[in-house]
């Protein structure tokens, strides 16, 4: 009833929050007020928990299949003396994808628990007036970067195989969601006949046994390309594929010195001071008259677009030989190649071409410059410049593996699990009340499309509405 | 019980035509400009918040009158009217005294989307309304044309850049000031009227167009942006002219439900309600339509008509060779004409004849008055704040199809809550608003200021994000007691009713919560009842009554003692019971939303400087829609969560820094943000 409604239990949010890369320990954090559930049954500790903020060592187990996942420390940290101010639990665990997993997915088993959203846990803490005025200036950047590297992995996904799936899925609920609509909003004075419902009914259980297969065997899905993704982009026959041989020692991609020679993107996984690393070659970004390379490029945009670091190339012998013109002009070809907030570095190739007086004048302009990427010299052709930049490079690398969300696809595959089993269970709540309360069934696709919306992004009323205009003749 | 039976409509006029020659001041409160739905809500609930209020309409006797259809609520719509009514607004009331046709749609799909909806008789509507308007105390009527608006410089300690003070009428006679007033004028904001190939200025066929001064003053003085919007109507029918035994008998629900919460039966007798009937067009109707395009220039213009109310014209256009559905309805006891639903059109009238004869039923039928196009002026909705004033101008209020909505019910809501806010203002009060997680009434504010409109706007269910907690049952406990408690637009005798109907319905949900037995036990006590053998848990009575095939009265039987008193709630205790699991689990999204929207943002910032990081893009988006609240800021197009965090941390370090140091009168601002 509207007045009088019970406390409604605040959901419980769990994620890895150390970085990705090579780690000896991980640390998995859960806050809200089913941690202690999770605690309890995840380390079979029946009667007491653990002294508040004491390390213990404890064997920790799958709940469900009662399955020794990894042995390792947990912490217990009641409310309010914790990092949200809500009941908070610790794993800290050992750093291998299977063991991080294998954790969060039977954190996910645990009623009540749900992967945390992009800055969850600092929201919360800020809610609780956790964080001090300084610290809350950076909560908005902090959000943002989280975003941001979502938005990264989200449009990585979204431009797969499994990308497609969702959007399909998401497209074939939003039909089922307008065809219910219609049938509550209009069909009584409207030609809206009942046999529309017999097709979301169609539609619903199609789409239940689909992602009831997607979730019993997830592998099917497409592998998500792991590790930080670093695209090489920049002018047609600026050496960006004799970059991506120097990096990875072998010829992976053909070189030749016909601008154009790369069309399609050459891949290849590198490791980088310890670092997983997915290094792409693109094609040159040039106006083409070819329609295989006019795609090339296409393709090379939308590469740069998803990438957490861009190596923006620039053939030395091409800039202006004034210094001053020369770093306008480098200034304007990042604006060309990225979107003003993207990670990069400028490689100033075949800089043994440049003579060295004019490479110092060069130099110090840059630096002159705000705003503008860390820049390394090198040749691909002599190696020179090469350990300097491979250090520059490392740093870059490090930082982004410091975010965990740029490059842990086991977190997103948990994400996703445990948004697809939400949209499972929510169009069950459809079957059940199908033909006992289409208001509460309604909701149960609502519920769905929301679920999946976390996935593919949102959905407004609005769009619900088009949908139903353009496929009944309303009108009374 | 139904409320006051209104007194003859004879004698009512003459004690108007009394006000207006005789006890008109110079000064009121509030003046409302219109006496359609927007504008008699919204001088009844100016009045009942206790401003001396003035109501000016055109004609007096078209006061209340329906223009369009002879009916009343329906899927969404209905919510609409049981939410004004249980703000004390008149609209379901007088439903319920000029019903003659009451059917509860979307009966079989659930409690949250039935739509109550009635037809109505028009001039026992209009009746009632008049009589409701003349015995509210503080309320005086004026018939008159409001030449222009007074605006003047603003008060420096609010924000706007002017203030409206009073109205000037067309006839010459003395400014009329106020300190707030509301326009409700419908379609007569530059209103057009086309029928076939003429044109001709008006918004209602039979008025005098409204004066050119109050759109002049509005777009050019006040600099309000507008929009055109396009609506239409059918042509009336001679009810004999018609064989209604070629047409499908609609019969109204054998036990009419009344709208109003206060109202147990309603005016007409079961038995005495009529029956609607219905029918399709032919090939030949499209025929006459693709023949007569040349003649109609009404859909010829571009302004945007409405989707799911298109004339004939544009739905046999969009969906040709298919049939469409014709209602005839009754327009009243003893009325001898009929109105054809779904047939709206602006042909010349000799097509429309033409027309309306390729249906059978209507073979030989006559016209009583042709069908026309209105085209007219809509302020855009997103320059108003929430509680429907005009956000660059002190003291203006809009409400209704002036704000681009459509229908009875959508106005009358506006108008109600314009003219609480009206009335509120002008007794210096702070302004109140409705949540879109409490009322149907705050979705269609929220939407209509925060998003605006791109063609009339109607209310649906699928609007309402919390569809199964905002129900037309629940409608009084959510607004009744906050309507007088905090609102002061709610008598004490309705207070009273719902604060009984309360505390019964706690006590009952109490009761069965406390009654826990064994799924053996329960079968025993209810035999009918199909239930799984669950290994011994307990199930109380809130989760019986949960089942599909248990309703509360076999649970009263089983158990008189102690449920068999709380009979006269058995339908909203299963709805309760059946809806509380759900209403439950969209509590926490409700309550992140009201923190949100508790929080307001100052109308005064400078979005394009605010020393805060913030993209163009977002600057721009706030800089245009200039949203009121950190919620309404959430729900924009664009907005991304950074920037909110941003922007909700500027108002909080600002708010702490007025705190400190003052600006203006610290007491004004304090009252400000209590709100």
């Amino acid at each position: 009833m509207y007045f009088q409604v019970g406390l409604a239990d605040a959901e419980t949010i769990f994620a890895l929050s150390s970085g990705h890369g090579r780690c000896g320990v991980a640390v998995v954090r859960a806050s809200g007020p089913a941690s202690s559930t999770a605690l309890r049954c995840m380390t079979r500790l029946t009667r007491n928990l653990p002294p508040p903020r004491k390390a213990l060592l404890r064997s920790i187990t799958d709940p469900q299949s009662k399955e020794v996942l990894d042995r390792g420390l947990v912490f217990w940290f009641p409310a309010p003396h914790s990092f949200t101010g809500e009941d908070s639990v610790e794993f800290h665990i050992h750093g291998g994808p299977a063991v991080i997993t294998a954790v969060l997915h039977a954190l996910g088993s645990v009623p009540g628990m749900r992967p945390a959203e992009a800055g969850e846990f600092t929201r919360r803490a800020f809610q609780a007036g956790k964080l001090g005025l300084t610290e809350v200036e950076g909560l908005g950047d902090l959000i943002h970067a989280e975003t941001e590297a979502q938005r990264r992995q989200a449009l990585r996904q979204m431009s797969g195989d499994l990308g497609r799936l969702y959007q399909d899925w998401s497209h074939k609920l939003k039909r089922c969601l307008a065809h219910v609509e219609a049938f509550i909003d209009f069909s009584e004075d409207e030609l809206i006949e009942d046999g529309v419902l017999n097709q979301v009914d169609t539609w619903v259980c199609d789409l239940q046994a689909e992602i009831e297969r997607h979730l019993q065997d997830e592998r099917r899905g497409e592998r998500l390309r792991t590790g930080v993704q670093v695209v090489i982009a920049g002018a047609a026959n600026a050496g960006k594929s004799s970059l991506l041989n120097t990096l990875c020692q072998r010829p992976a991609a053909i070189v030749s010195p016909i601008a154009g020679t790369t069309r399609d993107i050459v891949e290849t996984a590198l490791d980088i001071g310890g670092f997983p690393v997915l290094l792409s070659d693109t094609a040159g970004l040039r106006e083409s008259p070819d329609l295989v390379e006019r795609e090339g490029v296409r393709r090379a945009r939308e590469r740069v677009d998803q990438a957490d670091l861009t190596l923006v190339v620039v053939d030395c012998a091409h800039l202006p030989s004034d210094a001053e013109q020369a770093a306008t002009f480098l200034e304007g070809h990042l604006r060309s190649v990225l979107s003003p907030q993207e990670q990069s570095l400028l490689v100033l190739n075949k800089t043994d071409l440049l003579p060295e007086e004019q490479r110092l004048e060069l130099d110090w302009e840059l630096r002159r410059v705000s705003g503008l990427p860390p820049v390394c010299h090198i040749s691909c052709h002599t190696n020179e410049g090469l350990q300097d930049f491979l250090a520059v490079l490392h740093r870059s690398v490090k930082t982004l593996c410091g975010d965990p969300l740029s490059c842990a696809p086991t977190l997103t595959q948990a994400r996703h699990r445990a948004h697809l089993q939400q949209c499972f269970a929510a169009l069950a709540q459809y079957q059940r009340y199908r033909d006992i309360d289409l208001a509460l069934a309604a909701e149960g696709v609502r519920l769905a499309l929301t679920s999946l919306g976390r996935i593919t992004g949102h959905v407004g009323a609005e769009e619900i509405l088009d949908i139903i205009f353009k496929d009944f003749c309303i009108g009374k | 019980m139904l409320t006051k039976k209104p007194p003859a409509l004879q004698s009512f006029l003459s004690l108007v035509s009394r006000h207006s020659s005789h006890l008109v001041r110079q000064q009121y409160d509030v003046i409302v400009v219109g006496g359609g739905h927007a504008g008699t809500e919204a001088a009844a609930a100016a009045a009942r918040v206790g401003a001396e209020t003035l109501l000016v309409s055109q004609k007096i006797e078209t006061i209340g009158a329906l223009s369009c259809n002879p009916s009343l609520g329906g899927v969404g719509k209905g919510q609409l009217v049981k939410e004004v009514d249980a703000l004390d607004g008149l609209c379901g009331r007088a439903g319920d005294w000029a019903g003659i046709h009451f059917s509860i749609l979307n009966r079989r799909k659930g409690p949250a989307v039935w739509g109550p909806r009635a037809q109505l008789d028009r001039q026992r509507y209009r009746e009632f309304i008049q009589s409701e308007l003349l015995s509210t105390p503080r309320l005086t009527v004026l018939e008159g044309s409001v030449e222009e608006l007074f605006v003047s410089e603003p008060n420096p300690e609010e924000p706007g850049h002017h203030r409206v003070t009073g109205i000037r009428l067309a006839n010459g006679s003395h400014p009329i000031s106020a300190s707030s007033v509301v326009l409700t004028t419908g379609t007569f904001l530059s209103g057009s009227l086309f029928m076939g190939q003429s044109k001709s200025p008006g918004g209602r066929i039979g008025d005098a167009p409204s004066s050119a001064g109050l759109s002049h003053t509005l777009r050019e003085r006040l600099g309000l942006r507008t929009g055109r919007l396009r609506t239409g109507t059918p042509p009336r029918i001679v009810k004999d002219s018609v064989d209604l035994s070629l047409a499908n008998v609609h019969p109204p629900d054998s036990h009419p439900t009344p709208f109003s919460f206060l109202n147990t039966h309603t005016h007409c007798k079961p038995e005495e309600q009529l029956p609607c009937y219905l029918t399709y067009t032919t090939p030949g109707v499209e025929r006459v339509v693709r023949e007569s395009l040349h003649l109609n220039c009404h859909i010829q213009e571009d302004a945007k008509g409405p989707r799911y109310c298109p004339s004939i014209e544009s739905r046999v256009l969009r969906f040709p060779g298919r049939r469409h559905q014709v209602w005839l309805e009754p327009e009243g006891v003893t009325s001898d004409i009929l109105y054809p639903q779904g047939l709206s059109m602006t042909m010349p009238p000799d097509v429309q004849l033409r027309l309306i004869r390729e249906i059978p039923a209507m073979h030989r039928a006559e016209i009583h008055t042709p069908g026309y196009g209105v085209q007219y002026d809509f302020v855009c909705p997103t320059q108003l704040s929430p509680a429907l004033q005009v956000k660059s101008t002190q003291g203006l209020f809009l409400a209704g199809q002036i704000n681009g909505t459509t229908g009875y019910e959508e106005a009358a809501a506006q108008g109600l809550w314009a003219g609480v806010n009206a009335a509120r203002c002008a007794l210096s009060r702070p302004t109140v608003a409705l949540s879109r997680t409490e009322s149907y009434i705050g979705v269609l504010i929220d939407d209509l200021v925060s998003r605006g409109v791109t063609e009339p706007y109607r209310m649906f269910t699928s609007r309402a994000e919390f569809r199964t907690s905002l129900r037309p049952d629940n409608a009084d406990l959510r607004l009744t007691l906050k309507g007088f408690e905090e609102v002061g637009c709610v008598s004490i005798v309705r207070y009273q009713e719902a604060v009984r109907v309360r505390d019964s319905l706690q006590d009952a949900l109490a009761t069965l919560q406390a009654l826990a037995l064994s799924t053996q036990n329960w079968r025993k006590k209810l035999p009918d009842m199909r239930m799984s053998e669950v290994k011994n848990s307990l199930l109380t009575g809130m989760d019986v009554l949960r089942y599909n095939d248990v309703s509360f009265e076999m649970l009263a039987s089983a158990f008189p003692e102690c449920l068999s008193h709380h009979m006269e709630f058995s339908q909203r205790l299963k709805i309760e019971a059946v809806y509380r699991p759900h209403c439950n689990l969209q509590k926490k999204e409700i309550e992140r939303i009201q923190k949100e929207e508790n929080m307001s943002l100052p109308q005064d910032i400078n979005y394009l400087t605010l020393p805060v990081s913030l993209s163009h893009e977002v600057r721009e988006i706030l800089d245009r829609v200039r949203p009121t609240t950190l919620g309404a800021a959430t729900r924009l197009q664009g907005m991304t969560p950074a920037a909110i965090i941003h922007l909700f941390n500027y108002v909080r370090r600002t708010g702490q820094k007025e705190r400190r140091s003052h600006r203006n009168k610290p007491d004004q601002r304090e009252e400000r943000k209590s709100l």
